[in-house]
């Protein structure tokens, strides 16, 4: 029977631990008071901070594995919490969120608008645009054209003819214009005719737009390079639209047996679903009407594939000779406005 | 006649280091009440105490202590001087007697833990780390001091089935209806 009843001596290693550790605690003591000083005086940059540090280190991956296992049971503390709130305190965090979920949605939008505002800021900064902002107000409302409104016009300095574009790029060129509002044709419309040119290759042609929306890059002949992928831009032929701005990108290039041109398929980088503020270019600069140097270019181009292509040579010709809609839009230098006028609003009377 | 196996108490001390490290690294930060946590610490120290005492005890308290003061942001130093007292005055009673003691040995543990838990806490509160009192014993301390006894009593029921040879770390102290103190299965 054991001694001592219930506070029996152990056996085991209880037999030869000798003593009752009094010497050991009064050590452990000491050590523990000079780990404390030490501790509290240096901080974490003295030495005890680093040993700490290398031991958070070495028990990292014991910690992630205790936190991956007890991650389904994160959520039972918060249980807890709401099972016992009281109706007013949840009443408060449900109003609360209303309001913060207002609040976010006013700021998302918020952040939304300065972006499309920055990106109108950069076009603008970028190009040099002499222009005026505008908001979209309505689209188009007719099935025949591709047109939106915008809330500007006449009492703003906006007139017929002035070229409007997005963030992204040209959109299209104001039609008609009020008062306060005003009527921009997008380039997508059917009766939509802007001076283009391939960015890389410098292949200039005509951007028309078509009743099935697409828009496609016309005048391009099979002997200039064009590829899928390609960047259109204003060719600033014609004096309308500043030269360089963005059009849109190459989506499929055709060449067809016996005929003279690619059919170039075109995806416009500007979509007015999109876009709400839009910059009305109000007068361009010196810089930003082709020189006669790229008058001259897109003649020898045309020139160059020779006297039978009339109609092409027509559509670039800077004279304006041949009298048509394209034509008009890129052969009135002197007088960009009157000549998109009188190319697309001629259109327009046709319908 | 007593047999000593210090190999296998090493060894069952070592296993219950590592069962306690464990989880005081990878559960005791994932459970808590309020600001508390639990201390495996001080059940280890106490595991140890209870069972073997003496000079062991207070060694193994103190360097539990400095496991749990490494793995905290605490001051290193003061759980490690906590644990060891605690594991002096937890030894001083006797050894051996978890086994078939489950409810004094989790009263005596509570005790322990609560003043190692408020001693620790108003330290904690004296370097600057808690602002107030209140705000060091109530949101902390007590929370850390149950909890710390919940995690004891799983260990506090596996050592007290030792009566009659059940697991190890027991020492075989004290068996019910007597016997000689032979034993090579515990500490």
């Amino acid at each position: 029977m054991p001694l001592g009843g219930n506070r029996a001596p152990a056996v085991g290693l209880g037999n030869n631990n000798q003593g009752t550790g009094g010497r050991e605690l009064v050590a452990c003591l000491v050590i523990s008071v000079v780990l404390f000083t030490v501790g509290v005086r240096t901080g974490e940059g003295g030495p005890l901070g680093v040993v700490r540090g290398a031991f958070q280190t070495i028990t990292t991956p014991v910690r992630l594995v205790g936190s991956a296992v007890s991650m389904p049971f994160q959520g039972l503390g918060n249980v807890f919490s709401n099972l016992t709130a009281d109706q007013a305190t949840l009443s408060e965090l449900e109003a609360e969120n209303g309001e913060l979920r207002s609040r976010n949605a006013e700021l998302e939008e918020a952040e939304q608008t300065a972006t499309r505002l920055q990106g109108l800021l950069d076009l603008r900064s970028t190009y040099d645009l002499q222009s005026t902002a505008a908001h979209i107000i309505s689209g188009s409302s007719d099935s025949w054209s591709s047109t939106v409104t915008i809330d500007k016009g006449t009492a703003s300095g906006l007139s017929v003819g002035m070229p409007v574009a997005s963030s992204s790029g040209v959109i299209g060129q104001i039609v008609a214009c009020g008062a306060t509002s005003s009527t921009v044709l997008l380039v997508t419309d059917e009766s939509s005719s802007v001076s283009a040119m391939v960015q890389s290759s410098r292949a200039q042609g005509m951007l028309n737009g078509s009743a099935a929306g697409e828009v496609r890059l016309d005048m391009i002949r099979t002997d200039q390079t064009v590829e899928v992928g390609g960047i259109v831009v204003t060719s600033g032929i014609g004096g309308v639209f500043p030269k360089g701005l963005p059009l849109g990108k190459v989506t499929s290039v055709e060449k067809n047996p016996g005929s003279m041109y690619y059919t170039i398929v075109v995806e416009p980088y500007a979509h007015t679903e999109t876009a709400e503020e839009v910059l009305v270019i109000t007068s361009l600069t010196d810089a930003q009407v082709a020189t006669s140097e790229d008058v001259a270019a897109a003649d020898a181009q045309e020139t160059s594939s020779g006297a039978s292509d009339a109609p092409a040579a027509d559509a670039n010709d800077p004279t304006g000779a041949s009298g048509s809609g394209q034509g008009a839009s890129a052969a009135a230098p002197a007088a960009p406005t009157a000549a998109a006028t009188g190319g697309q609003g001629g259109r327009h009377a046709g319908r | 006649m007593q047999v000593a196996d210090k190999n296998r108490n090493r060894r069952d001390i070592l296993v219950l280091a590592l069962v306690c490290g464990v989880c005081q690294l990878a559960l005791a930060p994932n459970i808590g009440i309020g600001n508390g946590r639990a201390n495996l610490a001080l059940v280890f120290t106490a595991c140890v105490a209870f069972n073997v005492g003496g000079r062991t005890g207070v060694l193994a308290g103190f360097l539990a202590g400095l496991f749990f003061d490494l793995s905290t942001t605490g001051p290193i130093g003061l759980m490690a001087g906590c644990c060891a007292a605690a594991a002096y005055a937890m030894g001083q009673a006797g050894r051996g007697r978890m086994a078939g003691e489950l409810g004094a040995s989790v009263v005596e543990f509570s005790v322990a833990a609560l003043v190692v838990s408020l001693v620790y806490h108003a330290a904690m509160l004296m370097v600057g780390q808690s602002s107030s009192l209140l705000d060091a014993v109530a949101p902390r301390a007590l929370p850390t001091a149950l909890l710390t006894i919940v995690s004891f009593l799983p260990f506090a029921w596996f050592y007290s089935r030792s009566t009659g040879g059940g697991p190890s770390l027991s020492m075989g102290g004290r068996r019910r209806g007597g016997g000689s103190h032979l034993s090579t299965r515990g500490l």
